[in-house]
């Protein structure tokens, strides 16, 4: 009876540490979510700082018309449609400051509508 | 009536044409060591085509060659074929120039701002290698 009983506890404790450790696992995973505005001709925020090696994901939404947010050096690139919204995930795996321009012309100020992205350790 | 006479937009001579295209290679069109930072791949040039296709081919065509602008013949200076030596002849640094700062007093604008740095210099890819003259149709503009 004892024995049943150590082995009922046992079996217990590594269901249970078996859901902790993939909450764990999934929580570490998780991707970090930043919400982005794009109007004419700016992003909201135009500055985010994230970490080299943590997942993120952009959700960029256009408050005007289509735009878009292209990452050259990261090799990134989400066009948004008029009014809609966009997700760019990515895990960046090297550290700088990175320029992303809006890829889909929006008018007069369009090549000055940037987001700067810093990748820090 | 003479007055009037001197703002027609006629054609201009030879001489005038010769004299002021040796003055903007040599003298009025800066930056010409300046190098283009995106290599010349076909990406590249896929981007330079679109960019292209925002904002210039109102008066140069979708094909950089004035295919189906209707105002081409009426305009002083004439738009020059972007094909033409007389283009072609700068460097790519010059076109950069031009692009950002526009040629006074030819109509031509400049760009720096309206398109970014990026866009610019892919165009400059795209006008290395446009595709032959008609083959990209008119722009939707003049097609309505």
């Amino acid at each position: 009876m004892k024995t049943k009983f150590m082995l009922l506890v046992l079996c217990v404790g590594m269901i249970a540490a078996g859901v902790f450790a993939a909450r764990t696992v999934h929580a570490q995973d998780a991707p970090k979510r930043i919400e982005v505005t794009a109007k004419r001709f700016t992003y909201e925020p135009a500055e985010i700082t994230v970490k080299k090696g943590e997942p993120v994901v952009l959700v960029i939404k256009s408050a005007d018309v289509a735009h878009g947010l292209r990452f050259r050096d990261l090799d990134l690139n989400a066009k948004i449609d008029k009014g809609g919204t966009a997700e760019l995930k990515f895990t960046p795996d090297k550290t700088g400051d990175f320029v992303g321009h809006c890829s889909v012309f929006c008018g007069s100020g369009h090549g000055e509508m940037t987001l700067t992205l810093h990748v820090v350790n | 009536m003479v007055g009037l006479a001197g703002c027609k937009a006629a054609p201009p001579s030879k001489l005038e044409s010769k004299t002021i295209t040796f003055a903007k290679h040599h003298f009025f069109v800066g930056n010409k060591s300046q190098k283009n930072p995106l290599p010349d791949t076909h990406e590249n040039w896929q981007d330079g085509k679109e960019a292209f296709s925002h904002y210039c081919v109102a008066c140069h065509g979708m094909d950089g060659q004035n295919t189906g602008v209707p105002f081409v013949d009426h305009i002083s200076p004439p738009i020059p074929s972007l094909a033409s030596e007389d283009v072609q002849s700068y460097t790519d640094g010059q076109l950069k120039w031009i692009l950002d700062n526009g040629i006074r007093p030819s109509g031509m604008p400049g760009s720096k701002g309206i398109l970014s740095d990026d866009e610019l210099w892919s165009i400059i890819v795209f006008l290395r290698h446009l595709p032959p003259a008609g083959s990209q149709g008119v722009p939707d503009i003049y097609t309505h």
